[in-house]
């Protein structure tokens, strides 16, 4: 087991009468990103500005690096850190940003100059040393923020929404420049955001927040294909729930039937029992569509949409209050007002770990 | 064709005449007569148009009034500063909701009559006054200075008045320094002290430079404070005016001088102008 560069033990804060977060542990092994992912208010700022030292936990402790820090201000911890806005020093050069913490590190002016232009040369800026900020693009601005925070070699590497501020194109582009990075120097990262696509892309592991809490922890692939309640599969995409009945044993999966009586195999992480009601969820790319009858249950379309790589589906079904959702690569094969069925494999559904 | 549309105006321009009427009659003109008198009234008259201001600057009474002017208003400039930042300070980082309040706290002193509030300060001060007493009754002192009729007073007087313009222009600038940029240098190692001194000081300097030239001016021009504190102790510009005007009688020198004190305003506001500019490119 390798040994983790941050360490979170039964952390907790409250503003006033407001539980921002719940008692809450957490590691990090050494070069991991981690991303804390979710809508605001979860608490995820709060861990991220508890590790950095600007806000004091409640209770329980911060390791750093195997030193608990929990006591120390944000200058004794050597982190780096990246703002939504970048907040880079208006008053000073490019060069003079990179070099602040250099500065404050007492490493010399030599030195600094020259790992200034590494830096520089890192982000693909090279020579910008005596640009103003003011003269820079916003992608430009964000990859100074990040030499900036890199440039005095810190434990650990925080990214409060780093991309946030910059428009669809150059953040997905900055999404795999930055891992690159991050990879390359193998620094262990916090990244905390909203935007869940770019917590897939960029992240090793995932921890989906809510309400104070940590909801789900795992790859971007465990959090997506099997979620384990219905606000981490409904925060990660869409997803089509449904609520069902075990009936019994089926090979390796079970046998449930669909409110609406159809019945259908799914697999489940958790131990079932005949009788339990459950609630499924089906990802909108894996439900099929086809000649009614044919699958779990029937739903007249409502909707089609072509939306480039895909076309989207919206269907209502019968004792239904909420629609569904299908993606498909395939041409339209239905209109809206046709009435289909809708089938999945066994292992598409995946049973929430939540009462219905 | 088309008809070129209308501009649209709320009122007409002829609408300012009134206003720029009263403007010129009641303050430009007796600007402009100032100018004029100092040129053909008393001495001045055949001796030329600098006469006034050769003697205000060569006599070495004048200069020296001059020149205390310039130290009076640099030392209240100074201590108003010093008081100030502080407030704006905590008002702009940790008043919070109560900031509308401590602004209030901070200009009620203006809301007062100068003539009430200056006196206010000689029932403090004075020799048998409130602050002595009490130090009497404690027992710290046994011969009582009087501290209404001294330089000491007109500073503290002049303070009073003047920290809330300080105030009040750093505040407006330091409320626009963002908290994430002193967050920033704490991440990479500096201090609270560090940060002070590299990265909100020079963002807000803008602000101190205002509220310093902001000072600066109106301490050239006040008057009631150093006449009802001073205790003749301390002669500034705007008390020379007023002797020159009331007991010499001499009109002439009088407007010199009040023209001088109107070029330094006018030199403040240039600077800040400049500064203003620099700082919106």
């Amino acid at each position: 087991m390798t040994a983790s560069q941050l360490a979170l033990r039964d952390i907790s804060k409250s503003f006033g009468t407001v539980q921002a977060l719940y008692p809450l542990d957490l590691s990090v092994p050494e070069g991991e990103m981690l991303a804390l992912l979710g809508p605001s208010g979860c608490g995820k700022t709060t861990t991220l500005r508890i590790v950095a030292g600007f806000e004091m936990p409640d209770t329980g402790s911060v390791t750093i690096a195997g030193r608990n820090v929990t006591a120390l201000p944000p200058n004794k911890r050597a982190l780096g850190m990246v703002f939504q806005n970048y907040s880079l020093f208006p008053h000073m050069t490019v060069g003079e940003n990179v070099a602040f913490g250099l500065k404050m590190r007492g490493i010399g002016a030599a030195e600094r100059t020259s790992r200034v232009r590494t830096m520089l040369d890192m982000v693909r800026l090279s020579g910008l040393e005596d640009r103003g900020i003011h003269q820079l693009s916003g992608g430009q601005q964000q990859r100074i923020a990040l030499a900036r925070a890199l440039a005095p070699g810190p434990r650990l590497l925080l990214l409060d929404e780093p991309l946030g501020a910059l428009d669809k194109n150059l953040r997905e582009g900055m999404q795999f420049e930055l891992r690159q990075i991050q990879r390359e120097l193998g620094i262990t990262s916090i990244l905390v955001t909203h935007d869940q696509e770019e917590a897939l892309t960029m992240a090793d592991r995932v921890a989906v927040m809510s309400q104070g809490a940590v909801v789900q922890l795992g790859t971007p692939t465990e959090v997506y294909d099997t979620p384990n309640t219905r606000f981490v599969a409904e925060f990660l995409g869409t997803a089509n729930i449904f609520t069902a009945q075990v009936r019994g044993r089926d090979g390796d999966g079970w046998e449930v039937a669909l409110d609406g009586n159809a019945s259908c195999v799914v697999t489940a992480a958790i131990p079932l029992a005949t009788g339990q009601r459950i609630l499924l969820a089906v990802r909108p790319e894996r439900l099929r569509i086809g000649p009614p009858g044919s699958g779990a249950l029937d739903a007249r379309v409502h909707d089609v949409v072509f939306r480039g790589a895909t076309f989207a589906y919206e269907l209502r079904a019968p004792d239904r209050p909420a629609p569904l959702f299908v993606y498909t690569h395939e041409r339209a094969t239905a209109a809206a007002g046709d009435t289909v069925g809708l089938r999945w494999e066994p292992g598409s559904a995946v049973v929430l770990q939540e009462p219905t | 064709m088309t008809a070129a549309p209308r501009k649209y105006r709320l009122a007409p321009r002829s609408w300012t005449i009134p206003a720029l009427v009263f403007v010129a009659v009641f303050f430009v003109m007796p600007l402009v007569g100032n100018l004029v008198r100092t040129n053909n009234t008393g001495e001045a008259v055949g001796q030329g148009p600098w006469f006034y201001y050769v003697k205000l600057l060569t006599d070495s009474y004048y200069s020296g009034v001059l020149l205390t002017t310039l130290e009076v208003s640099t030392i209240a400039t100074l201590a108003s500063l010093l008081v100030g930042y502080p407030v704006a300070y905590f008002m702009a980082r940790y008043a919070g909701r109560w900031t509308g309040f401590f602004v209030f706290v901070v200009i009620a002193p203006l809301l007062t009559s100068i003539i009430m509030r200056t006196f206010g300060w000689r029932v403090l001060l004075a020799r048998h006054g409130v602050l002595n007493s009490i130090f009497m009754h404690l027992g710290w002192m046994t011969r009582p200075p009087n501290l209404a009729d001294d330089p000491i007073a007109v500073y503290i007087g002049l303070v009073h008045v003047l920290v809330p313009f300080m105030v009040l222009s750093i505040l407006a600038v330091l409320q626009g320094v963002d908290r994430r940029l002193e967050e920033s240098a704490r991440v990479l190692g500096a201090g609270r002290v560090r940060t002070f001194l590299s990265v909100t000081l020079p963002l807000s300097l803008d602000g101190v430079i205002t509220g310093c030239i902001l000072v600066f001016v109106i301490t050239n021009g006040s008057f009631l404070t150093m006449l009802l504190l001073g205790g003749g102790r301390i002669t500034t510009m705007s008390l020379l005016i007023y002797q020159q005007f009331n007991t010499s009688g001499d009109i002439g020198f009088a407007a010199a001088m009040g023209n001088v004190l109107m070029l330094l305003a006018l030199v403040g506001l240039g600077l800040q102008m400049l500064l203003h500019r620099r700082a919106r490119p």
